[in-house]
């Protein structure tokens, strides 16, 4: 699925609270810097989080789109198959909400889950097109990657695997891991420490020796208090969290990092 | 058969009305052919410079046929409001009400193909792959909504180009032996008095298409009843169900 354009589908994974919708706007913020580059964000986690943090009214979810077209079918007034094709791409095209070289679509939560699997395969056939004509995705996921393969998309590139200090963070940052590689494809993965105040707290846990470590992210007071004034991620100043982000995308070799110096970053 | 007839008239002194007020744009065609895009590929936003009928638009879109002979004017399109490439193609993206006839004039229509053709036409501008061009319909709530991009813009797309190529998909047909296109872009207002004019012709659709669809149906308890009796050839369709089903 990773079309002929996507050079990156971006899928970060963790336990609640531990800063995956966080990290996911700092990452798309740090792509969309660059205006050749065309993101796509996905909010994915039945939580919603990363509109808010992007600052985007969301109209409709993928999930509303499902309810209302159930809706359809069950009055019986959907149509044959391609017509029923042309319907749902229309509505979900017109979920994709559009903010210069940023699209940004909400997964939503779903109740329905598990019934009308062929309209859930449709959507995420759609899910698919409409990726491909970006360069980068990314996916603020709920806990387990197989989650976004059942609702969101087949193929993730980069899985990002994020945990606090807390020995439960990491443990299911190995599990989401140990499933990844049993039950679903990536071709890089890695995993993140966020919210760490000093060096000396690194030294007093056990990193996971089977999965790559990108590096870690400090607790940063810009970040707390942009999510308690409900403020835009995206228009904050350069901040220690940000820059770090920035590393761990370049040590996960995300094409367009690794290069030489991101825009708007001093060397 | 003939089951929009009295629609395509209703059209036609819609367009007389729009000539005597002087804002009816008749032309012709185009057979120059436009560049194939990728298949599926979203024009975004900030690549747009023109935006047709868009959800937050007004919008609509239909298709209505007929076998007499001069209701429809082969090749002609009746364009009310600024063609696509009158607009500015740099800055902010235009977004415009949007209204679309297709008036064909079909071959060999009776009652046992005429929904499985009716489907077929209104499924073939899927086929459309035009370079810069992004169209989205939802048949089920006659909306049409469509991108151009900058780039197609500039370099003269209009809708001469968008009805040549759709012309192209439909010559392929056989049943098909002439196409002629309204196209509506100039107010909310006009798109809204055509899309009256769409109800009549989006409830014979479903009458017909109930008719195709549902196996065991009964006259006596369908909404369609005073639909069906007011137009012969869904008369005719309805005697041959009850034919078949008894
Ligand atoms: N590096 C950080 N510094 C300070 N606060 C952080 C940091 N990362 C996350 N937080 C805070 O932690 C809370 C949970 O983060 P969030 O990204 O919503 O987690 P998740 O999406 O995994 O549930 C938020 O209130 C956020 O502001
Ligand atoms: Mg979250």
């Amino acid at each position: 699925m990773s079309g002929k354009k996507t050079k990156a589908i971006i899928s970060l994974c963790g336990k609640g609270g531990v800063g995956k919708t966080t990290v996911s706007a700092l990452i798309v913020k740090a792509l969309i810097e660059d205006p050749s580059k065309r993101v796509l964000a996905i909010d994915a986690d039945p939580a919603v989080g990363l509109a808010t943090a992007l600052k985007i009214n969301v109209k409709t979810t993928v999930d509303d789109i499902r309810n209302q077209f159930i809706e359809l079918l069950e009055k019986g007034g959907a149509g044959d198959r391609d017509q029923v094709l042309g319907l749902l791409d229309y509505e979900m095209t017109g979920a994709l909400h559009e903010k210069d070289n940023l699209a940004f679509l909400s997964i939503g939560r779903s109740e329905t889950d598990g019934c009308y699997c062929q309209v859930n395969d449709l959507l995420k056939d759609i899910i698919g097109a409409i990726a491909e004509n970006f360069d980068y995705l990314v996916i603020d996921a709920e806990a387990g990657v197989e989650q976004v393969n059942r609702r969101v998309l087949e193929k993730v590139t980069h899985l990002i695997l994020i945990s606090d200090l807390s020995t439960k963070g990491i443990k299911a940052a190995e599990t989401i891991f140990s499933v990844a590689v049993k039950a679903v494809g990536f071709d890089k993965a890695g995993l993140i420490i966020n919210r760490v105040r000093d060096q000396e707290e690194m030294k007093r846990i056990t990193l996971p020796s089977n999965i790559a470590f990108l590096g870690s992210i400090p607790e940063d007071s810009v970040i707390r208090n942009a999510d308690i004034e409900e403020n835009n991620f995206l228009t904050i100043e350069s901040t220690p969290a940000y820059e770090a982000v920035k590393r761990a995308m370049r040590a996960l070799g995300v094409a367009g990092f690794n290069t030489t110096t991101l825009p708007g970053e001093g060397s | 058969m003939n089951l929009f007839d009295d629609s395509i008239e209703k059209l036609r002194s819609f367009l007389e009305r729009k000539r005597a007020a002087d804002s009816l744009h008749e032309l012709i065609v185009s057979h120059k052919t436009w560049p194939a895009g990728e298949r599926g590929n979203i024009v975004l936003a900030s690549d747009t410079a023109v935006e047709l009928g868009s959800p937050e638009q007004e919008s609509v879109s239909f298709m209505v046929w007929t076998e007499k002979c001069g209701l429809i004017k082969n090749n002609r399109i009746n364009l009310i409001g600024p063609d696509i490439s009158e607009k500015k193609y740099s800055g902010m993206m235009r977004s415009l009400p949007f209204g679309k006839v297709v008036l064909l004039k079909l071959k060999g229509m009776d009652e046992n193909n005429s929904y499985e053709r009716h489907r077929q036409i209104d499924m073939a501008r899927y086929d459309l792959n035009l370079k810069g061009y992004m169209m989205r319909a939802a048949s089920q709530y006659m909306r049409e909504w469509s991108r151009v991009s900058r780039e197609a813009a500039r370099s003269g797309f209009s809708f001469a180009h968008l009805a040549g190529a759709l012309s192209a998909i439909y010559s392929r047909v056989e049943f098909v032996t002439g196409v002629e296109y309204i196209f509506v872009t100039s107010s909310t207002a006009d798109v809204r008095s055509l899309a009256s004019l769409g109800t009549t012709v989006e409830k014979r659709i479903n009458a017909m298409n109930k008719m195709a669809t549902e196996l065991a149906f009964d006259c006596n308890s369908c909404d369609y009843t005073e639909i069906c009796a007011a137009v012969e050839g869904l008369r005719s369709m309805q005697k041959n169900k009850s034919r078949l089903m008894s």
